[in-house]
């Protein structure tokens, strides 16, 4: 081959190296960016007044006195739309039944919209699903909602070979020439004073309960339940995973028996996650019973099993990174062995220790599978510290899936799962980024 | 010094044992050493713990249905009376999904790895470990949400430019690469040197030119293509592909990293461009090192369950045709974490049982895969230090 | 190796005839008879690791209160052999020894001895200083502190004590409380000293203290050596032959695994018995 080949091959060599590089890059930014951006979305939203008096209602926050007076003045705007649905139903009666009969179920659809956007409209028996007792609490939804009310989707067939096309009528020629008719333009125009936008830092999403399966409220009880699985399975593993460490670099002998010992470590680190629910299940719940059912401990246990050949790895790692010397120095100061690892070792090891531990922290607080059949439920409330050997908690990874997948009005909850997916990162990668810092603080200081 | 100098009165810090002390401290040890090995074999307990409890739940789904039916049947009716429980479909779509994800992957994990160890000044590869690390740490469910809320309907609505795109920008720079390589190697029996240039360039521009042709076809064929789900195995092994990146370019990094300098300047030495020495020399001896990443990296994808219960329609049959990636597909982990929930109830059925007989499979699998990795691993490590 | 060594032995001191004082004896070859009382006593003492014999059939007296230098060239045996006088050789695995190595007239491989306070009594300095990453009063205190002593005050008394004593008091008084590690080399190696001393041992092993150190910093270690000859048993292995001549009272050259000669360290140096030490110490082999 011509070197100037050669030289060109060697260059794109290089280019593809870089490229796989900035691809991978690329590709945590595109998963990650977008996730932050809708998750900022939960919190940093412009509520209407919708929300306003849902917090207050339900969660006694925010001043009476300016609530009581957007409400005075919504109601204002609100109590001409009631008019006008009180007029065209007096309408409606007095049309013959063929023409009010087609009118009827767009009619159904405008109510539906309304009520959607405001709340239970007069006349409406009251609702026992919070999810109807409020309107819309978002703003972009309200926009939705209205859309909803101002136009009819329909699908365009027409085309056979192509997939159908949704398109938009407006509502208004459904009503032309009734008492309707005014009430389209009137909702275009005064939605905003009719829901009082405003912008809102939410911080209640991270610390409210619930409400009605997520509708409205925040994500503490999954926040709780995660903390509670990811630290309980930490408090079993993370003793367990550093006496062994202790054993294998400072006690265990070259010989089969250490070698079969790591072997099952790494067969361990390799076991697919959803295995381990299986075994939790089988054998946490069904054979020693730890719980009835499903419970917090079950799950931590199962996590723990999990994460424990990470700590095992890492905490051998950072005690054989300490200097031999330090060893050497305390034994011929005549410090036993046990004394030398205690009072030497394990000090200077502690930061690397940590390190692991953090980062296992951090794997099971993030673990769906081992957690399905062990300790998850979908909706439950918070529960207190004495419940978690009888109860199974809500958790953020399993609420994501569970909300995104299952979850009826999944759609409408976006912002509920794109901000649980945020909390999620965030506790992962902060626990992760702590980590990292604390590697570079150790090795600098190895380092002098 | 077979018996106890008694002569001798024991002072404090006499550094002669009584016997009497000399036992006692062995007895210490003894049973200080003896906690420690108990819960060093705590895992190895775990390990055997899992493998037992997992086939006892499983073996009675052989004992009731046979190996036949679950192995060679595509037919998956669990709920019907009496059920199907045929995990070929299962056990093909698992298949797909690994060998999609290792495709992606592989690939792009060596590529990265190659340029960490190799090209990257040390201050650049100070940050990029982070990111992948980063990349590592990202929970599977939430790697499964972007697949299902943010990808799935973006594959949907824009699949067919975006595979266009994608294959414009990831193949026309190979083809092109290729088109060079090629004149060259065709137009190397000339001798003059000017004809040659004059050949050469023809040809370059001939090969030119079909390439661009080739590469226009191919992506206005994928520019038609309609995606009907976006909950698909091309969604599901791209998003695997991430997961498994970060082990395979860690572990294969590290594999290049334990060949040493000298082979590297040795191939300098002989004339070989960056290139060449690294495909010629050092891959070659880091061979095993990176299978076993490449190992790894593929048992995180068939072990992963959130990420394709979420995002790869879970639908039980082989595509259409056999390598449609397009098609939904349903896997052995998705199974057993969506089947459980109405299995649970029924301990003892075969519905239950069928999720550990599949749970046993990944097992199995894994287990394997480990040791198989393991080996090589040690294999390499015993080759470069020569042994 | 070992037969030809003693029977050249044999010749050269019979053919030095009724010179000086009578330093070797056969068949208690290399014993010295005079100038003190043997406080580490040798015989036929052998160190293997595995199936090599890393110090091979060595008997001498280590007398007590002088300063011993252990020289040779690398690999020789000398370091295995101080690390076997507290039995640091114990950390290696593969390694074990055989003949008697006596302290104070007991076995220091016996069945009853307890390495532990076996240590306490024989301190050691390594190549490279090894503070550990605490600080000062801390590093000091640590071997105290490991032998019960709880008292602040007292402990404050030790550590002054021994930071006085190895010369690095007037340097570190303002800053105990900071990390060790913020020290030079040469007042980290006087640190690993005083933190010896602070154990109150009876000998004192130096492994080639000031291998690692600059000119400056080697010379106030030599000072120390100097300041603590007669408190204590010193021995000193040492790659550098002036240094060995410099600070010691007696020297043992070893020469693959074998003490091929031991005797006062002018003597040693001036008119070498051997031929093997007379090349080394004049520089035709290192």
């Amino acid at each position: 081959m011509d070197l100037g080949t050669r030289k060109i091959l060697d260059r794109s060599f290089t280019a593809v190296g870089i490229t796989s590089i900035l691809l991978m890059a690329a590709a945590l930014l595109v998963v990650i960016v977008p996730i932050f951006s809708g998750g900022i979305g939960a919190i940093f939203f412009k509520g209407t007044i919708e929300h306003r008096k849902l917090q207050y209602n339900e969660f006694g926050n925010g001043d009476k006195e300016v609530m009581q007076r957007q409400i005075e003045e919504t109601n204002a705007y609100r109590s001409r739309v009631f008019a006008m649905l009180g007029e065209f139903d007096a309408e409606l009666e007095s049309m013959e039944p063929a023409e009010s009969k087609a009118l009827r179920s767009s009619y159904k659809k405008v109510r539906e919209a309304l009520a959607h956007l405001f709340g239970p409209l007069p006349g409406d028996p009251e609702p026992i699903l919070t999810r109807y007792q409020y309107g819309t609490t978002r703003w972009e939804q309200a926009e939705e909602a209205l859309h909803d009310l101002m136009y009819v989707s329909k699908w365009d067939y027409s085309d056979p070979t192509q997939m159908a096309k949704q398109y938009f009528v407006p509502r208004t020629d459904d009503f032309k020439g009734t008492k309707l008719a005014a009430l389209f333009p009137y909702m275009e125009e005064n939605l905003v004073n009719m829901m009082l936008p405003e912008q809102t830092f939410y911080w209640g999403f991270i610390t409210d309960r619930s409400l009605d399966s997520h509708i409205f409220g925040g994500i503490w009880a999954e926040i709780q339940g995660t903390f509670f699985l990811a630290v309980g399975a930490m408090l079993f593993a993370f003793p367990l995973g550093v006496t062994a460490a202790i054993y294998f670099t400072e006690y265990a002998k070259d010989n089969i028996f250490t070698s079969i010992l790591r072997s099952a470590n790494s067969t361990l680190a390799g076991v697919p996650s959803i295995v381990f629910g299986l075994f939790g299940l089988a054998f946490f719940i069904n054979t020693i019973k730890v719980s009835e059912s499903k419970s917090v401990i079950a799950g931590s246990l199962t996590l723990a099993i999990m994460i424990l050949p990470t700590i095992i790895r890492a905490a051998e790692e950072a005690i054989l990174a300490v200097p031999k010397t330090y060893k050497e120095a305390s034994l011929s100061l005549g410090s036993t062995k046990w004394r030398t690892i205690v009072t030497v070792i394990l000090p200077a090891a502690l930061p690397g220790i940590i390190t692991g531990g953090i980062i296992s922290l951090g794997r099971a607080a993030g673990e769906t599978a081992p957690i399905i059949f062990t300790a998850a439920v979908s909706v439950g409330a918070t529960i207190g510290l004495a419940d978690v050997f009888s109860s199974p908690t809500p958790a953020l990874s399993w609420n994501i899936y569970n909300l995104a997948s299952e979850h009826e009005a999944a759609n409408e909850i976006r912002h509920v799962q794109y901000g649980m997916v945020l909390a999620l990162i965030s506790i992962v990668l902060l626990l992760n980024l702590s980590a990292i810092l604390l590697r570079a603080r150790i090795s600098k200081k190895l380092k002098g | 010094m077979a018996e106890a100098p008694l002569n001798s009165p024991q002072k404090p810090d006499a550094f002669v044992m009584t016997p009497e002390r000399l036992r006692r401290q062995r007895i210490a040890k003894f049973l200080g050493e003896g906690f420690l090995l108990v819960v060093a074999s705590f895992v190895a307990i775990v390990v055997l713990f899992i493998f037992y409890f997992v086939a006892v739940d499983a073996i009675p789904f052989f004992q009731q249905r046979g190996f036949g039916e679950f192995f060679t049947s595509t037919g998956w009716y669990p709920a019907d009376e009496p059920g199907e429980f045929g995990a070929l479909a299962i056990m093909y779509g698992s298949g797909m999904v690994t060998i999609g994800s290792a495709l992606i992957a592989v690939p792009l994990g060596i590529a990265a790895a190659i340029c960490l160890s190799d090209v990257l000044p040390f201050a650049v590869r100070q940050y990029a470990k982070p990111v992948i690390e980063m990349l590592a740490a990202i929970p599977s469910v939430a790697y499964g949400f972007f697949a299902l809320v943010i990808f799935a309907p973006l594959l949907q609505n824009y699949g067919g430019p975006l595979l266009m795109w994608t294959w414009w920008l990831i193949a026309g720079p190979f083809v092109f690469l290729a088109v060079i390589v090629v004149s060259d190697l065709v137009t190397s029996g000339s001798q003059s040197t000017d004809t040659r240039k004059t050949i050469r360039w023809t040809v370059t521009v001939v090969f030119g030119v079909i390439a661009l042709f080739f590469l226009y076809y191919v992506g206005r064929t994928l520019n038609e293509i309609q995606i009907l789900s976006g909950t698909n195995a091309l969604n599901v092994s791209l998003i695997l592909s991430f997961m498994a990146l970060p082990t395979i370019v860690s572990v294969s990094e590290d594999s290049l990293q334990a060949v040493g300098r000298e082979l590297r300047e040795g191939s300098y030495a002989l004339g070989a461009t960056r290139a060449e020495t690294i495909v010629k020399t050092v891959l070659p001896a880091a061979s095993s090192g990176i299978l076993a990443a490449v190992i790894l990296g593929i048992m995180r994808a068939i072990g992963e369950t959130m990420v394709v219960w979420m995002a790869s329609g879970n639908s039980s049959h082989i595509p259409e045709p056999w390598f449609n990636y397009l098609d939904s597909i349903r896997t052995l982990t998705a199974t057993i974490a969506g089947d459980m929930g109405e299995a649970d109830q029924v301990t003892g059925s075969a519905r239950y049982h069928v999720l550990f007989a599949m749970g046993l499979l990944l097992l199995i699998i894994s287990f394997v895969s480990n040791l198989v990795s393991e080996r090589i691993v040690v294999r390499q490590r015993k080759v470069l230090a020569g042994e | 190796m070992q037969m030809t060594a003693v029977e050249k032995e044999a010749q050269t001191s019979a053919a030095a005839g009724s010179s000086n004082r009578e330093i070797f004896l056969p068949p208690e070859r290399q014993r010295i008879k005079d100038g003190g009382t043997p406080h580490v006593s040798a015989k036929n003492f052998s160190i293997f690791y595995g199936n090599f014999e890393a110090v091979k059939k060595v008997t001498a007296d280590i007398l007590s209160k002088y300063v011993t230098a252990i020289i040779g060239p690398s690999g020789c045996g000398k370091s295995t052999f101080l690390r076997a006088i507290n039995r640091m050789n114990d950390l290696i695995p593969s390694c074990y020894a055989t003949g008697t190595l006596m302290f104070d007239g007991e076995d220091i491989y016996g069945r009853y001895t307890d390495e532990v306070q076996l240590r306490k009594k024989i301190g050691m300095v390594f190549q490279k200083p090894n503070p550990f990453p605490k600080p000062i009063f801390d590093n000091i205190a640590y071997g105290p502190r490991l032998h019960g002593v709880k008292d602040k005050k007292t402990l404050e008394e030790i550590v002054e004590k021994s930071l006085r004593k190895a010369a690095l008091w007037d340097e570190v008084k303002d800053r105990l409380d900071r990390n060790a590690l913020g020290l030079s080399g040469g007042q980290q190696q006087r640190l690993c000293v005083a933190r010896t001393l602070a154990v109150e041992p009876d000998i004192l092993l130096l492994d080639e203290p000031t291998s690692a150190l600059d000119p400056k910093a080697t010379a106030k270690i030599e000072d120390l050596i100097e300041e603590l000859r007669g408190s204590y048993t010193i021995l000193i292995v040492t790659h550098n032959m002036q240094q060995a001549s410099r600070v010691s009272d007696y020297t043992m050259f070893y020469y693959e695994g074998d003490l091929i000669e031991y005797a006062p360290t002018k003597q040693l140096f001036t008119n070498p018995r051997d031929q093997v030490t007379e090349d080394y110490i004049t520089g035709r082999f290192s």
